[in-house]
């Protein structure tokens, strides 16, 4: 890993990447953020102090951060892995000690000069946020329709004779026999439908604000299951223990699968202010 | 204040890093953050798009390997050749309708540069 010096970052070789926007630098302490890898082929992660405000920033190689090596990195699923997860590190170390404003991956300046001047610029917005996250987690909410039960197998029976017509009325009944299949596949979904509408409701009384996200649908080649909510809740730290009883209980009085993620650095609650 | 609450967001400690699931990372960084304009324009496509195909990606790309299936390869989400090809097919079909809706103005217009727009922001910085 390379270590240059703050100074002597060349604006053709260095641009500033910014992961999260914190308070003062008593919040974010230098040890938060040393150590971390960051983006690959960056230099040391560090604190840019702006104002009241303090920036988790790291210089890294401009050739390799462009839109165009970005499309690239985009099309090799190992590779967006690799820098979601590193940001991803770097975001949750600098909340460690107070809150912290996570920026979308791959938000990119020309030098410590701009970044500052873009804190700068949106200072006031910054404060808003930091203030309502301060203290709350963010935490996802997966529930699950449970994996389809195999269908019991339909006897075969077309007659005794191998030749001979199928009895009258075998259409019939097998078409009722599909329908009903049907039919019971639409309840079980509009119940799992409905679990998730009340989960969501229950959930949303202890959250001091909550979002929806897109289901994943079923995963091919998963175990089946269809996933059937994903919301995400911005819980205060002294109710998230509350929260996770609400979702285990949830889940034994629904009989639904319920999956519980976090606690989350306020990503999803820090857009809209 | 606990730091440990906010800490766990990241790789949980008894887990051990990379046990947190990528879709629900993804979600996450890749455009929920605050909005706040960076001096270069990084264009991260159809995030919704982009996450759930690569979802599908991580699940299924042993299962869909045995099966011959190969989307991805033509997937303007994931390839950015599919990408360049799914626009200017885009592009052809954008103009065909113009043609269609405009029949007596041109009748044998030579299209033209295409796709120029995405990449003459005046904040992209250019490097190569």
């Amino acid at each position: 890993m390379t270590h240059r010096a703050h100074r002597d970052q060349a604006p053709d070789t260095g641009v500033t990447y910014v992961f999260a926007v914190c308070r003062g630098t008593r919040a974010t302490r230098t040890a938060d953020v040393t150590g971390l890898v960051g983006m690959p082929g960056g230099a040391a992660v560090r604190l840019l102090p702006s104002g009241p405000l303090t920036a988790v920033v790291q210089t890294v190689p401009a050739a390799d951060f462009t839109d165009e090596v970005w499309q690239s990195r985009l099309s090799d699923p190992r590779e967006i892995e690799r820098y979601a997860r590193a940001h991803h590190e770097v975001v949750s170390a600098a909340a460690a000690h107070g809150p912290a404003v996570p920026l979308p991956l791959a938000t990119l300046y020309h030098d410590d000069d701009r970044a500052r001047r873009a804190l700068d610029d949106e200072a006031h917005r910054f404060h808003r946020v930091l203030k309502r996250i301060a203290h709350h987690a963010e935490w996802g909410v997966k529930v699950y329709e449970p994996a389809t039960a195999p269908e019991v197998a339909e006897p075969v029976t077309v007659g005794g004779g191998g030749l001979e017509a199928p009895a009258a009325g075998a259409g019939l009944a097998y078409l009722n026999r599909r329908r009903g299949v049907q039919e019971r596949r639409e309840q079980r979904r509009e119940r799992a439908l409905s679990v998730a509408e009340s989960v969501d409701a229950e959930l949303r009384e202890v959250a001091a604000a909550s979002r929806r996200l897109r289901t994943h649908g079923a995963v091919p080649g998963g175990d089946g299951r269809v996933h059937v909510l994903n919301a995400t809740y911005l819980v205060a730290e002294h109710r998230s223990e509350e929260l996770g009883v609400l979702v285990r209980g949830l889940g034994e009085r629904t009989g639904a699968m319920i999956e519980l993620t976090g606690p989350w650095v306020p990503y999803s609650f820090v857009g809209e202010v | 204040m606990t730091d440990l609450d906010f800490r766990q967001g990241g790789p949980p400690p008894a887990n051990g890093p990379g046990t947190t699931n990528l879709a629900d990372i993804l979600e996450r960084v890749l455009d929920k953050g605050i909005v706040i304009a960076g001096d270069i324009k990084i264009d991260l496509l159809d995030i919704e798009l982009l996450t759930i195909r690569l979802r599908l990606f991580v699940a299924s790309v042993d299962t869909a390997k045995k099966a011959g299936i190969d989307w991805w390869e033509t997937d303007p989400a994931l390839s950015s050749r599919a990408s360049r090809n799914a626009l200017e097919d885009e592009n052809r079909r954008l103009r065909e309708r113009l043609q269609a809706l405009e029949p007596a103005t041109d009748e044998d217009r030579d299209p033209g540069p295409d796709r120029s727009a995405r990449r003459t922001d005046s904040k992209e910085t250019g490097q190569r």
